[in-house]
């Protein structure tokens, strides 16, 4: 069978802030509690414009799932692994804790878990998409800002907005060739 | 000044350096039993603090000494023949205080053993860092095993091995740093040159210090021998030191024209933001223009003279070190991160961190005192 290119398709027009993305992933993995402990997050743009004419946009972000990822080059031990589906994931018992790939992380997708004692970060929700379910984010997304699915299938929902729509990534010209893309 | 003049109390000196090794090990056990998040001021955006920068400042140090010190048994040159001894065993042991330190910052040293070797990856920096060191380590053992047994092939082979050992694991601490796109300030070929550069000077600095210092406590007047050898290091330091200053120009220039993204945030941070302190006092006045107008002038290119350009730049490389460090790390990798000041993030290193600093140092300091007093390290020549 072929492999799957899993990535996220994400709408920014549609985000409003409520960081029900955030709440979801650190209940649906573990994520400790603690301001700096979190999977995904949603970035304030600058606001543009002058009062009253205002606007602002919020940027959702978490890893990228790079098609060419740092932070697996750069891990002394392979403790990030990019499994066949283009997921990047931490293998918790390999990491030695030296927080190289946390530098070397353009997006800072990345935090260290005390109580994994690895570092950790987005895995798409591994366990709930093997299982049919979509990623815990984009399930409790009350706006739908965020569509999940597989490139390598062209009829799947996110195949057909990157045809229909032109689209953008995070730091392009860091050559890491992320897998969220954002169509506006 | 005048207190370093006399012969310092041998007693105090190891009373001194056992408080320090305490405070270090106090250190150590608030990080065993809170855990590091609690005790150390290292952060998501900041993962790499003051322990890093002394693991990066103690093993440069080692390259320097094991540099410096192959002049004379490696490259022949005679006059540097008699510090081989104490320079590899100094060498070691902060190599081995380096290791300590970054011990200390790891959360798992034992899985790096393991992990290491059952599932490597060559594409790692670190990884070649920890191995190249470790090679490095087994090859100045060896050395400094034939050079205490006056077996001055073995010595030489083993030094010149030795030597390339060295530059290639300490240009490879700098592609630790070099290697990585995401940040800047690091990336590029400049850090791994730079690195050997700044070895050199950090390994004339402590040489001067350890010709000095182990000379004055014998209460003797200083031999001739000795005295010929000062001046002669004092003008060699003075050659690395402004090669030095040719770096640190050259790194401040390419991050200022143009305000290259990220790179000239970083720059600016560190000559008038919050490291511009360590900069200009730590870094330019007390590592470079000290000692080099203390060298450069012959009146005071004296042993005592070079030995105070040394332990002034010493000071200075360790700040050179810290600001490499967090600098790289200063500018935010997001748009929208909260609490940046100035539009950069916060660190200032923890209690903890900067006892277990203490007392990796002190515990290098201690060991070379009692390796002082134990080992035959007078030279044969």
């Amino acid at each position: 069978m072929k492999n799957k290119r899993f990535a996220m398709v994400l709408d920014t027009r549609r985000c409003i802030d409520c960081k029900a993305c955030t709440v979801a992933c650190k209940a649906e993995n573990d994520v400790p509690l603690g301001p700096e402990n979190y999977r995904n997050w949603v970035g304030e743009e600058k606001l543009r414009g002058k009062y009253p004419n205002l606007g602002q946009s919020n940027t959702p972000c978490q890893c990228q799932h790079c098609g060419n990822p740092p932070c697996a080059h750069v891990c002394p031990t392979k403790a990030t692994e990019v499994n066949s589906d283009g997921i990047v994931h931490v293998v918790a018992d390999k990491c030695i804790g030296c927080k190289y790939c946390m530098t070397a992380c353009p997006y800072n997708a990345r935090y260290y878990n005390e109580e994994t004692e690895a570092v950790d970060k987005c895995t798409f929700c591994t366990q709930r998409i093997y299982a049919g379910r979509l990623p815990a984010c984009v399930e409790t997304c009350p706006t739908k800002v965020r569509v999940f699915g597989d490139l390598n299938d062209p009829n799947s929902e996110v195949s057909k907005l990157l045809t229909k729509y032109p689209s953008r990534v995070l730091k392009e010209s860091q050559g890491t060739k992320p897998y969220l893309i954002y169509i506006i | 000044m005048t207190l370093l003049k006399h012969r310092p109390s041998f007693k105090l000196w190891v009373g001194v350096l056992a408080i320090g090794v305490v405070i270090g090990i106090a250190g150590a056990l608030n990080v065993l039993l809170n855990g590091h998040s609690a005790v150390y001021n290292v952060t998501r955006e900041i993962p790499w603090g003051i322990l890093i920068a002394t693991y990066v400042f103690l093993v440069v140090s080692s390259t320097g000494l094991c540099l410096v010190s192959s002049l004379g048994h490696v490259f022949g040159i005679e006059k540097f023949d008699f510090i081989g001894k104490r320079a590899i065993i100094l060498a070691i042991l902060t190599l081995l205080c380096g290791f300590g330190a970054i011990g200390m910052e790891l959360t798992h040293p034992i899985r790096m053993g393991l992990y290491t070797i059952l599932s490597p990856n060559f594409s790692s920096p670190i990884w070649w860092m920890g191995t190249l060191y470790g090679l490095y380590l087994v090859l100045l053992c060896a050395e400094l095993f034939f050079l205490m047994k006056g077996m001055h092939k073995g010595a030489f082979a083993m030094g010149m091995i030795g030597f390339i050992a060295a530059i290639t694991a300490h240009s490879n601490l700098g592609a630790v740093f070099g290697l990585l796109e995401a940040r800047p300030y690091w990336h590029g070929s400049f850090l791994p040159i730079y690195f050997i550069v700044s070895a050199l000077v950090s390994g004339g600095a402590i040489v001067s210090m350890i010709v000095y210092f182990n000379h004055k406590t014998t209460g003797e007047p200083m031999p001739q021998k000795y005295e010929d050898f000062m001046g002669t290091l004092g003008k060699l330091q003075a050659l690395f030191l402004l090669i030095l200053v040719f770096f640190v120009v050259w790194k401040i220039i390419p991050g200022l024209y143009g305000h290259p993204p990220e790179k000239y945030e970083a720059t600016v941070a560190v000559l008038s933001g919050p490291l511009a302190f360590n900069f200009w006092f730590f870094e330019v006045m007390l590592g470079l223009a000290i000692p080099v107008i203390l060298l450069l002038n012959k009146k005071t290119r004296t042993p005592y003279g070079v030995m105070m350009a040394g332990l002034s730049s010493t000071v200075g490389i360790f700040f050179m070190r810290y600001d490499l460090v967090i600098a790289g790390q200063l500018v935010s990798m997001r748009e929208g991160t909260a609490d940046l000041v100035g539009g950069l993030l916060q660190y200032s290193p923890s209690v903890t961190e900067i006892a277990i600093v203490i007392g990796a140092i002190s515990t290098c300091l201690l060991l070379y005192t009692i390796a002082e007093r134990l080992l035959p390290l007078e030279s044969d020549h």
